[in-house]
């Protein structure tokens, strides 16, 4: 070759750069179009997209009953009903029996925040605590107006929770037939999802799936049972407050299930279920003498939530949660930061939701890392 | 054999072949595998029911050298070759299966990385029989896989006890050798 020449390239490399590069492009704009679908789409489906994800989380919870109703020799499709007869039957209580109660409950307590003479009894008695707790702590300054809006607001919200949970029972139906089928066929519908990978990630992805599933199920189960065992404890830990001190607390039931539901929230959940009995026992005790010198029982409630989570932190979450929860605490406040734009019932669910998208993306890193694909 | 034992009925054959069992090919290969063998041809079904059909193409990899096992293989149909990666030299075949051989049974019970590989030489159907589909055989039919369990463990003793006196063998040798060399 002459020092003229131009270089010369192999025809062969040429085309396999040509090839390589046109399959680039192609998977390029393929990546774009399913994108820019995905985006249109979104909106249709989101609705749906959402009954899916609710039904996989019942079918989570319920998976375990049916599995072990199955493993005794009823027919699948059978325990699946009967779990689902369960689930009805106390649905049919809860509502029949429970819902009243708790609405009227609800707008009882609602009433009293909102009276004038209540707001003036509670003046005085605010004066009281102002007068008591500045000789500790001489900045505290509690404020009649700020206590009555957020009490106000609190109960007011839990309310419209508790309506528009009634008026989406359409939604709880179709959540409910989606959970059956996936209860009863949820092994072959996965079955045929993951039959359709490619067979290099298949191992992979049939051992992340199993995997992850057994985590979300330990993460749910573990979160629902210490959610019970504090709800249990807090409802008991109530009653003996009104038996022993005759503390007038009412709604028990309520502020019991309130604590155990906020229990899913680490570090601040604990103070969200332990302000409603707070809030009711001030409203319940206003003008009572024995209840003034007492604190309005503040220090009792509070000493009693503190009981609850010292046994459920060091007896029953221990047992019963996983330890995937394990979250920085900045993490947690962040998170219920960005859940509150949902509103109260997107700061419950940021925290569990946020603890399942963890379990997943852990598994699938290690799934990928075992099979040296990252 | 007489003249009359030959005479055939239609009605009488049609019958008979209606009333037999039919077996698909996945359950014939699954109930040639020893780990099976405990089973009934109702469980087989179910056991039929957990597994993963799929085709592989010539050339294509089952599983590589290195990968966390996840489970077994049961060939139905083309060839698979077991192939040892050896550093600086390239892969070395180490055996060559066929239709209705098995490998890959020791995954069941352990993650430890696959000690060879497994490529297709041809075209090939292949149930694919998993830990996670034992373990829901285990959690949904204990009794199924309570036999499974005990299959592969009187395999893990065969082999173990093979193992053993080949140990004891190989020990009397250098026994022998050393003494050989004493001697001299």
């Amino acid at each position: 070759m002459s020092s003229r020449d131009p270089v010369q390239i192999a025809p062969q490399s040429v085309r396999l750069f040509h090839q390589s590069l046109l399959k680039t492009l192609i998977y390029f704009f393929s990546l774009i179009v399913i994108l820019a679908a995905a985006y249109k789409a979104l909106p249709l489906v989101m609705d749906a997209l959402f009954l899916l994800v609710i039904a996989s989380i019942l079918t989570a919870i319920l998976n375990p009953l049916v599995d072990r109703l199955e493993s005794s020799g009823i027919k699948r499709i059978w325990g699946a009903l009967m779990v689902f007869g369960g689930i009805f039957a106390l649905l049919g209580t809860g509502i029949v029996r429970g819902i009243p109660t708790l609405l009227t409950e609800i707008s009882r307590i609602k009433d009293m925040i909102q009276q004038q003479s209540a707001t003036d009894s509670l003046n005085s008695m605010i004066t009281d605590i102002n007068l008591k707790i500045a000789q500790y702590v001489p900045s505290f300054k509690l404020d009649t107006e700020t206590l009555s809006n957020l009490s106000s607001q609190f109960f007011g919200q839990l309310g419209s929770i508790l309506a528009s949970a009634l008026d989406t029972l359409t939604t709880i139906v179709f959540i409910l037939i989606i959970t059956m089928f996936f209860l009863v066929d949820g092994a072959r519908m996965m079955k045929g999802l993951i039959g359709m990978v490619p067979n290099r990630y298949f191992e992979m992805s049939l051992n992340i799936s199993y995997k992850t599933k057994k985590q979300l199920t330990n993460f749910l189960r573990g979160q629902l049972l210490a959610a019970l065992g504090v709800g249990i404890q807090s409802i008991i830990g109530l009653s003996l407050l009104n038996w022993i001190f005759d503390a007038n607390i009412s709604g028990v039931f309520l502020i019991g299930s309130i604590a155990g539901m906020a229990n899913m929230i680490p570090f601040i959940g604990p103070f969200m279920g332990m302000a409603p009995a707070i809030v009711v026992s001030l409203f319940n005790n206003l003008g009572d003498p024995v209840a003034a010198s007492n604190f309005y029982y503040i220090f009792h409630i509070i000493g009693m939530f503190f009981i609850v989570q010292m046994i459920d932190n060091n007896v029953i979450s221990p047992i019963v949660v996983s330890g995937s929860m394990e979250m920085h605490p900045l993490t947690v406040i962040l998170l219920i930061l960005i859940g509150s734009q949902l509103g109260v019932l997107g700061m419950f669910l940021a925290v569990p939701a946020w603890g399942i998208s963890k379990v997943i993306v852990h598994e699938v890193y290690q799934g990928l890392k075992g099979h040296h694909l990252i | 054999m007489s003249e009359k034992s030959k005479i055939s009925y239609p009605l009488f054959e049609s019958f008979k072949d209606k009333l037999k069992p039919k077996r698909s090919q996945a359950q014939m290969a699954l109930s040639q595998v020893n780990i099976f063998g405990r089973l009934s041809w109702q469980e087989i079904k179910i056991v039929e029911s957990a597994v993963h059909i799929r085709t592989f193409a010539p050339n294509e990899a089952i599983f590589r050298q290195g990968d966390p096992g996840s489970g077994m293989y049961i060939i139905i149909e083309g060839r698979v070759g077991i192939f040892l990666d050896i550093p600086l030299q390239g892969p070395k075949k180490l055996s060559e299966l066929g239709e209705g051989d098995f490998f890959g049974e020791i995954a069941l019970l352990d993650e430890s990385p696959r000690t060879a590989s497994a490529t297709a030489l041809e075209s090939c159907t292949i149930i694919g029989f998993y830990r996670p589909d034992l373990m829901d055989i285990l959690k949904i039919k204990p009794a199924i896989g309570g036999k499974i369990i005990l299959s592969l463990s009187e395999v893990l003793a065969t082999r173990l006890r093979f193992t053993n006196s080949e140990l004891v063998k190989v020990s009397h040798q250098l026994e022998e050798m050393i003494e050989t060399q004493d001697h001299e």
